[in-house]
């Protein structure tokens, strides 16, 4: 098997036992990033001779038997808003596109001092919010893949990467990474770091990132955040809480028939399903998203836009100014219902191991204008609650549709541990995609 | 529930701030950012008018599981 297509967790196990070098690993990725890259344009910035020079150093360390973790070795890609030391941190933006940090992100520091190997920078919406990057939908390269973690979905999808990381502050890590048939696990708000990742909403902004097994998002938190609670043993299968209502009603037909099918097929192997009513105030979730993300984004790019308007392209220029018109009593008001919103979702969810819905409104749209709707997501960023999105099935157009699942705070290894248990019992991944072109 | 001249005023308060727009930026990049004011707006307008009680704290430091 090429190396390219190993998961993360295959190929630490690999390393390990000296079954396949760093540097061999690194030079796999490369050539696929080479020859798909022309396609699917996932990639800001890829510096060959740094990635090899810190995978031939990974190589060395190996043979001598130190090992700095389990992902010692294994290279990964980083959304283009974490800063990452003396490489190109473009923040999608104009502004920024010969922008070097002298410093990394917590996070990349993190993975760093753990061994693994910075692959490149990978493509994002200007600032992380709407305006597209230029990155193509492996599935269909006629689709988007997403955004705002455009690149990094695409790379872990056709197997540029086993791992990158991305931010979501609406849906911008469980969107694309369902678009693009991968698992995109965003934590609890305030788990992984912010530290050194360009803020777009302060209370809002999430790390998170993609990989193509719940093993490998397991395996990389475990890596982040030793400390993190460990999962709660069982031998039984899980129970879930359905959600409908909002979702039914804003799903496409083919999303909603699909995550019928893949709850039926999890039924089917015995996991205990129950209808859940969400609570009144959960209606407010999408106008107390936007009041907070628009004043917080505004407050963010205020003095930039004001200096270098020409900077700035249409979406955000629109967004940033409309919440530059609202009082500060709204944004107070906001972060006044979004506790209640919380208290009443963690209320709903007593009983359950954790919440499903689908993972988008409806499938990758075609084109490259348009990364598609938040609106399944964007609850769960306002919430703060870990989420992880599972690839469940294929729309009739042969797009990839996602489970997403929505655990209790603080228990990211439980979701990861209903996750895993979903995508063994739905059997869908088979691994990195080969860009289609219809 | 805020009563207005029309009878509604979700639709006064987006005007209103609609015509804020036009005089901080002028009527072409207000007309430019229409869509998105006026999504904000009515997200504003929503918020403003749901009820809380007083002693209903605003999250100033968002930590999930303490809540």
């Amino acid at each position: 098997m090429e190396p390219y297509r190993l998961s993360l967790a295959e190929a630490s196990r690999m390393i390990w036992r000296g079954t396949i070098t760093p540097t061999r690993l690194a030079e796999s990725l490369l050539d696929r990033v080479e020859r798909l890259e022309p396609v699917v344009e996932a990639w800001v910035t890829v510096d060959r001779e740094a990635v090899l020079e810190a995978a031939d150093a990974a190589t060395m360390e190996a043979e001598e038997g130190r090992f700095r973790s389990p992902l010692h070795g294994v290279p990964y890609g980083v959304k283009d808003i974490f800063y990452t030391r003396g490489l190109r941190t473009t923040m999608g933006s104009t502004l920024y596109s010969s922008h070097v940090p002298d410093r990394d992100a917590a996070v990349v520091k993190a993975l760093r001092d753990a061994g693994a190997v910075v692959l490149g920078k990978t493509e994002t919406t200007e600032f992380a919010l709407h305006d597209p990057a230029p990155t193509r939908n492996p599935w269909n390269i006629g689709h988007t893949p997403g955004g705002s973690s455009s690149g990094s979905a695409a790379a872990v999808s056709c197997g540029m990467a086993p791992m990158a990381l991305g931010s979501q502050t609406g849906g911008s890590v469980v969107r694309p990474a369902s678009y693009c048939g991968v698992v995109g696990f965003k934590p609890t708000y305030g788990l992984l770091s912010r530290d050194g990742v360009y803020p777009l909403s302060w209370s809002l902004d999430h790390v998170g990132y993609m990989t193509r097994t719940v093993e490998d998002a397991a395996l990389t938190l475990s890596t982040l955040k030793p400390d993190a609670a460990p999962a709660v043993e069982s031998e039984d299968s899980p129970r879930v809480g359905l959600l409908s209502g909002y979702f039914k009603e804003n799903a496409s037909d083919d999303v909603w028939l699909g995550y019928e099918q893949a709850v039926g097929k999890l039924w089917g192997e015995g996991a205990e399903f129950i209808d859940v009513e969400l609570p009144p105030s959960f209606g407010m979730a999408p106008s107390v998203h936007r009041v907070i993300m628009a004043v917080e984004a505004a407050a963010v790019h205020e003095d930039g836009m004001r200096a270098n308007p020409e900077g700035f392209r249409e979406y955000i220029k629109g967004f940033v100014s409309s919440g530059l018109l609202a009082p500060a009593t709204a944004y107070l008001r906001a972060q006044r219902i979004r506790g209640v919103i919380l208290r009443d979702v963690l209320s709903s969810m007593d009983g359950f191991d954790c919440l499903a819905c689908p993972s988008t409104v409806d499938t990758a749209p075609r084109g490259l204008g348009w990364t598609g709707s938040p609106a399944f997501n964007a609850p769960w960023s306002l919430t703060g609650l870990p989420t992880v999105t599972v690839p469940s099935g294929i729309s009739e157009d042969e797009l990839p549709l996602g489970l997403q699942l929505v655990g209790r705070p603080h228990r990211d290894h439980d979701l990861l541990e209903v996750a895993a248990w979903c995508e063994e019992a739905l059997g869908f991944m088979e691994g990195p995609v080969d860009p289609y072109t219809p | 529930m805020v009563e207005t001249l029309s009878g509604d005023g979700e639709k006064e308060y987006i005007q209103m701030v609609k015509e804020t727009a036009e005089a901080m930026w002028g009527p072409e990049a207000a007309d430019t950012f229409g869509e998105h004011i006026e999504r904000t707006a009515a997200a504003v307008y929503a918020v403003s008018n749901y009820p809380l009680e007083p002693g209903v704290e605003p999250v100033t430091r968002f930590r999930p599981g303490e809540t």
